[in-house]
């Protein structure tokens, strides 16, 4: 592939602040001006080439960058990217992909919390586990992503799409408690388990979990029974219970849960008649 | 010679009763009135043999004692050679020399933290998203008729609360037990719980659970389950209506709500119901905040910096984000290079994950007293006790400031935490240049 | 000790009626004198404008509402911060900065003295913590009483001398400088969940009346001698037609005037200037009150002017903090007091788009330039409630600049803008006026004769700013106004210079004024024999740890004032 290879030379430590290793932040940049950027490695700037080995060749858009070693402790690869590739063979650290605009983020491992807080645009895979708040936002901001994708192949932990706006989450693995909390728009896709409070104090905005969900939190409403449930463009058969909610907060969001999966939630269909 | 020194406020627990009377007999504390058992068993204890009186460091896996100046000298350049350093603690002594762990803080490009970390910490996370409808407690004596602790035992945790400030207070316009109400929400009965009017058992980790139905109720919706958490809807309902009728109510709640599942969500959803019952009658809430100045460091952290705690000024200003730049976190990750622990000991409360790495880098404590957190650190730096043996300001749990006393003498050669902590910064700042 | 020369600049000093004549002012000690040696270090102000340094009569800087504020929003800070410096420490602004931060950036626009306005007396000790912490300005702060149980039990039982001699002792306990009143009675109610609405109406179980405690204040303030009149936040902030309640509560008072002074300082008088009778018609109640103003010599006033920005209001006024989360479905802190006060925290983003605050923006502006007399109005943004302080430049500009008017009015809501008398308004503030509504007018009502102007004597401080005086035309070149009252070529405190071109470069501890009024020893000991049993009946501490030691305040500056008691 073409494009740029930044290889760890060392073990990372304390944590390195990496928000300037972007496709949208190097493209165009000479070998040497990207060898020397500086960035924060706890309390010392560091130069890159200090901290990685730089091979590749660099591109003017459209630029492709692959990361190997573990990230983990790097917070905020991926920063405000609006375009080109981000690849990482190995882990990613905290707020990878934080307020992205556009392009696509890859890791093959796992990535730390707040995977796309406050992103707008572009899509994020992860092959493995995310940890907490993935689409996010800042704390006290009341408000997360707004719009893209992100795709975690294995689990995710509490609190995915927290204040979320609009965009769509899918989660292949398990799911935390609190998916959606405090949702406005967008959807939040479970495949596996949900932990529980899907939709706590959401406002609007779809969740789907296939999975178990041992219950539903007892401001929600039970609505109606559904064959299946359209997630992007894809048909999602169920059939599903759908919820509305969280009538705390008089929302209208809908949460919709596999029947099948979930036969401990049987005793909701008595409540359907009630509902005018 | 002796004498008496009246209005002392005691420095254990967040009510910071300041009626103490304590006498002194050859600049010995030898009589202590109105303190509760907690408060009198600090001012018997706090001269025990645990007592540190000489400053400590460790060459070779042995304590070798020093004087203060050796002592600060290595504490110094630990910390100022650090990448990633962390300063921790600090609910147990004055405003004065937290603000100073600020700056020492910032002169290191480190993080500063409190124990608000591993208490309230998901409180201020729910104040955040919600915000906080909140009182000083003169208002509860005062006024309220209706009072909820919830996953809260005062009795034993701050024993003179329902005394001074609740139940058994009397105020302007509540002067018997009778023209009030004692709710208690708790997973088992416990003392408190036995005090009650109503006492309400919740399923542990179902208060989320718990406070949406009761949200549900307060709105006037129906709830559709018959029970929630392990209370019967009616009870809830009862509850509800209970809170809506009274004429000034307040919600005190402590970890049984912050420590278990949902924690700072649980807080969310404590804060948005009061909040909506604003629309029914007069209703607060407020946390039981645990130490007597944990409230103070978030205040003064959050006047000097902005945020309550959890700052992180690696890059030259405040940055803050619970999960990223709190303790345990920071630990678990193994991203600290060099910790400062000031009056806490997270060796012995910590996760074991956090304490793993803890153990792995260079400690220093600054402490009256030897504990787990000690006997691994590298450099020990034995201190006064403040509210005993220095003067400071500290803030009650409702925001309440208050000035404690100098009331004996400290052991010959100690100085206070704020004098330590300013030596350190003075030998950093050199060392930094 | 150092000495200065401040050459060739057009000066400005209307307490000393000097009006942009070109002439030299002379630092020594600290202090301005008749002349100074030839080793005087030298400032050529030419061709730049020099003041006297701001006096901010009215910002909300220090205390728990504050903190409140900054702890409630994370998000504020995070877009605007401070590195630390060699000479500055770090911190975060934008609406509710932190007080490292807000000293620096009060000494960058030129400003030398700010008072925070609102401290709930049971709280003040943490007002003067986060005070000392304020670099470089001096400062003081105001004690809420208006809604004070001993003060209304006084007042109920007719006891004027022994209520004189509680309030004389209650500020010198907390260290106050002012009677400030917010809401009376109204706060009190909210204590129940209730509000109070008109002037007469008795406040529960407590029975007096807004009016009687406003009247009553007024009448201690002069007994006392306090240098700076009752300042006052009327009831009824923020509801439609609240105009009329500020004129019955300005002519409350008009009887007491000492001396043909001011008998009442209303503040942020654009919050209680609403015509109209609900948020669809809200119109301008500038031009009634700014009627009253000029038909009235014992009122003065400040602005408390919108400035459209996302900020965040705070006030001790519960009650109405309350009504504007119900409208916004904002974030709500809300902290009430015993025995004396509340407060509440609001976010808040006013939109030029929104057809009520435009007509906010509208009333600010409106009651300045309607108003005759400069001397009786003072400039603020009521920090952080119509805007964070950092935005005072533009409200000059505004005041000097129908231009700089026009180009807002032409963004803001279009029926707004029909509806408000603004854009028939051709006046424009001069310099010289400016000069006052920023620190000559405001030093003169605080009674601080040191301050607000550049006679010999006054404390050295002094702004310098970069503005070519004879070559510019204001009401054209507003911009150049914006930006030279952004930040000073040179910010001058007690004869140090502390910031240059925007940069702090030294830094220094301000003082804290308070007032220390004296009454007859006999009838202070009967009021403290009497206050005793009460006190901590209604409180929970213990009346020798409300009081604060003058040591607490690190540099105070005490004014011993005479009562007539």
């Amino acid at each position: 592939m073409s494009g740029l290879i930044l290889t760890l030379k060392k073990e990372l430590k304390v944590p390195l602040d990496a928000s300037i290793i972007s496709p949208t932040n190097l493209a165009g940049k000479t070998m040497d001006e990207v060898k020397n950027l500086e960035l924060w490695e706890g309390n010392k700037k560091v130069k890159i080439n200090e901290i990685f080995h730089v091979e590749g060749e660099n591109k003017e858009e459209d630029l492709t960058i692959k990361l190997v070693g573990d990230f983990s402790k790097a917070r905020g690869l991926g920063f405000k990217m609006s375009g080109g590739k981000l690849v990482i063979e190995g882990n990613a650290g905290l707020r990878l992909g934080e307020k992205m605009k556009g392009g696509l983020i890859k890791v093959s491992g796992n990535a730390g919390s707040w995977v796309g807080s406050e992103m707008t645009g572009g899509i994020i895979e992860i092959e493995g586990d995310a940890g907490d708040f993935i689409g996010a936002g800042y704390r006290g901001g009341r408000r997360g992503m707004r719009g893209g994708k992100i795709i975690v192949k294995g689990d995710c932990g509490v609190e995915a799409g927290a204040w979320m706006i609009n965009g769509i989450i899918k989660v292949y693995g398990n799911a935390g408690i609190f998916p959606g909390i405090h949702m406005k728009g967008g959807t939040i896709f479970i495949k596996g388990n949900c932990e529980g409070r899907a939709g706590a104090e959401m406002k609007d905005g779809k969740i789907v979990i296939l999975g178990f969900l041992p219950s539903v939190l007892p401001s929600f409403d039970i609505d109606d029974i559904k064959d299946s449930v359209k997630v992007e463009e894809e048909k999602i058969s169920g059939p599903f219970y759908l919820f509305t909610g969280d009538l705390n907060e008089d929302g209208i969001g809908k949460l919709y849960v596999s029947i099948n999966s979930n036969p401990q939630l049987k005793f909701w269909e008595e409540f359907l008649e009630r509902v005018i | 010679m002796e004498k008496i020194i009246n209005n002392v406020v005691c420095t254990v627990c967040g009510c910071c009763c300041d009626d103490l009377e304590v006498k002194v007999k050859d600049g010995k504390i030898v009589e202590v009135k109105n303190a509760c058992a907690v408060s009198l068993s600090k001012f018997q204890n706090y001269n025990g043999k645990e007592r540190i009186v000489k400053p400590l460091i460790k060459e070779n896996g042995e304590f070798k004692e020093c004087d203060l100046k050796e002592a600060i000298e290595k504490a110094s350049k630990i910390l100022a050679e650090a990448k990633y350093p962390l300063i921790y603690g600090l609910s147990l002594t004055s405003t004065e020399a937290i603000g100073k762990a600020v700056e020492l803080a910032e002169a290191l490009g480190g993080v500063i933290d409190n124990t608000t970390s591993v208490c309230h910490g998901p409180s201020l996370i729910g104040v955040h998203d919600v915000g906080l409808v909140t009182c000083t407690l003169g208002e509860v004596k005062n006024r309220a008729d209706l009072i909820i602790y919830w996953g809260s035992n005062p009795i034993f945790s701050h024993p003179r609360h329902l005394t001074r400030y609740t139940v058994f207070s009397r105020g302007k316009f509540r002067r018997e037990r009778g023209e009030r109400k004692l709710v208690v929400v708790d997973v088992r009965k416990t003392a408190t719980a036995k005090l009650a009017d109503i006492f309400i058992q919740v399923t542990p980790n179902q208060d989320y659970e718990l406070i949406s139905a009761l949200r549900m109720a307060v709105k006037g919706e129906e709830i559709y389950l018959n029970e929630v958490a392990g209370v019967p809807t009616s009870k809830i309902e009862e509850l509800a209506d209970l809170m809506i009728s009274c004429e000034f109510g307040i919600l005190f709640f402590g970890l049984g709500l912050t420590m278990s599942l949902g924690k700072s969500r649980n807080i969310d959803a404590a804060l948005s119901l009061v909040r909506d019952l604003n629309e029914r009658t007069k209703f607060l809430i407020m946390p039981m905040r645990g130490h007597y100045n944990v409230t103070g460091a978030n205040e003064v952290i959050a006047w000097q910096t902005g945020y309550p705690f959890a700052v992180d000024f690696s890059q030259g200003y405040p940055r803050y984000n619970p999960g990223e730049t709190t303790t345990i976190e920071l630990l678990t990750r193994g991203e600290c290079d060099a910790a400062l622990i000031v009056g806490s000991d997270p060796i012995a409360h910590f996760p074991v994950s956090a304490v793993k790495h803890l153990m792995k880098i260079p400690v220093i404590t600054i402490d009256p007293h030897r504990s787990a957190t000690t006997l691994i650190s590298t450099v020990v730096i034995p201190t006064v006790i403040t509210g005993i043996e220095a003067e400071g300001t500290v803030y009650r749990m409702d925001g309440v400031p208050l000035e404690c006393k100098k009331l004996v003498e400290p052991p010959l050669g100690l100085k206070s935490d704020e004098e330590i902590i300013n030596e350190i910064l003075v030998n950093v700042k050199k060392l930094k240049e | 000790m150092s000495e200065i020369l401040i050459k060739n600049g057009f000066v400005f000093d209307p307490l000393n009626n000097i009006n942009g004549e070109k002439m030299d002012i002379f630092i020594k000690d600290g202090k301005i004198v008749e002349k100074v040696s030839s080793k005087a270090k030298v400032i050529d102000a030419s061709n730049m404008v020099v003041m006297p340094g701001g006096v901010d009569i009215h910002s909300h800087i220090a205390g728990s509402k504050v903190n409140a504020g900054r702890v409630l929003r994370p998000e504020d800070h995070v877009k605007d911060f401070e590195v630390k410096t060699k000479v500055t420490r770090s911190g975060v602004g934008y609406s509710v900065p932190s007080t490292f931060t807000t000293g620096y950036r009060y000494a960058k626009m030129g400003y030398t003295t700010v008072f925070e306005p609102a401290t709930p007396p049971l709280k003040t000790r943490h007002t003067h913590e986060e005070l000392r912490d304020i670099p470089i300005i001096d400062k003081g702060c105001f004690a809420l009483l208006g809604n004070n149980w001993f003060i209304m039990e006084y007042l109920k039982e007719d006891k004027l001398e022994e209520c004189a001699a509680y309030v004389s002792w209650l500020l010198n306990a907390i260290k106050g400088y002012a009677i400030k009143i917010v809401n009376p009675g109204g706060t009190e109610a909210w204590g129940w969940g209730k509000g109070i609405s008109h002037l007469d109406e008795e406040v529960p179980y407590f029975n007096v009346t807004p009016k009687e405690i406003v009247r009553w204040l007024c009448k201690i303030n002069n007994i006392l001698n306090l240098p700076h009149p009752i300042h006052v936040h009327t009831n009824n902030l923020g509801k439609p037609g609240n105009y009329v309640t500020t004129i019955e509560t300005m002519d409350a008072v008009k009887d007491l005037s000492k001396n043909g002074e001011a008998s009442i300082h209303v503040t942020h008088v654009q919050f209680n200037g609403f015509a109209g009778t609900s948020w669809l018609n809200l119109a301008s109640g500038a031009p009634e009150i700014a009627d009253y103003i000029n038909k009235n010599a014992h009122v003065e006033i400040d602005i408390g002017q919108v400035t459209f920005s996302d900020t965040t209001t705070m006030t001790a006024d519960g009650p109405f903090q309350y009504i504007l989360y119900l409208l916004s479905r904002e974030k709500w802190v809300n902290a009430d007091v015993e025995a004396e006060t509340g407060a509440g925290v609001v976010p808040f983003r006013y939109k030029k788009s929104n057809y009520v605050n435009a007509i906010q923006w509208g009333i600010g502006l409106e009651l300045a330039l309607l108003v005759k007399d400069p001397w009786k109005i003072h400039m603020t943004t009521d920090h952080p409630n119509g805007g964070p302080f950092t935005h005072y430049p533009k409200v000059i500009a505004w005041l000097m600049s129908k231009k700089a008017r026009e180009k807002t009015l032409n963004k803001i809501n279009k029926n707004a803008k029909r509806r408000l008398d603004l854009p028939g308004i051709d006046r424009e503030y001069t310099l010289y006026e400016i000069a006052i509504i920023t620190r000559a007018a405001t030093a003169k009502s605080l009674g601080l004769k040191n301050k607000g102007h550049l006679g010999v004597g006054a404390d050295a401080d002094v702004a310098i700013y970069n503005l070519n005086y004879k070559s510019l035309d204001p009401s054209k070149d507003y911009k150049l106004i914006k930006k030279a009252f952004k930040q000073t070529a040179y910010t001058i405190k007690d004869g140090e210079i502390v910031a240059k071109n925007g940069e702090i470069i030294a830094s220094s501890k301000g003082k804290i004024y308070w007032v220390n009024s004296k009454v007859a020893e006999d009838i202070q000991e009967s009021m403290l024999n009497n206050l005793k049993m009460k006190f901590e009946e209604y409180y929970t501490v213990k009346m020798e740890n409300y009081i604060i030691n003058e040591s607490y305040l690190h540099k105070s500056f005490m004014l011993n004032v005479q009562s007539e008691v």
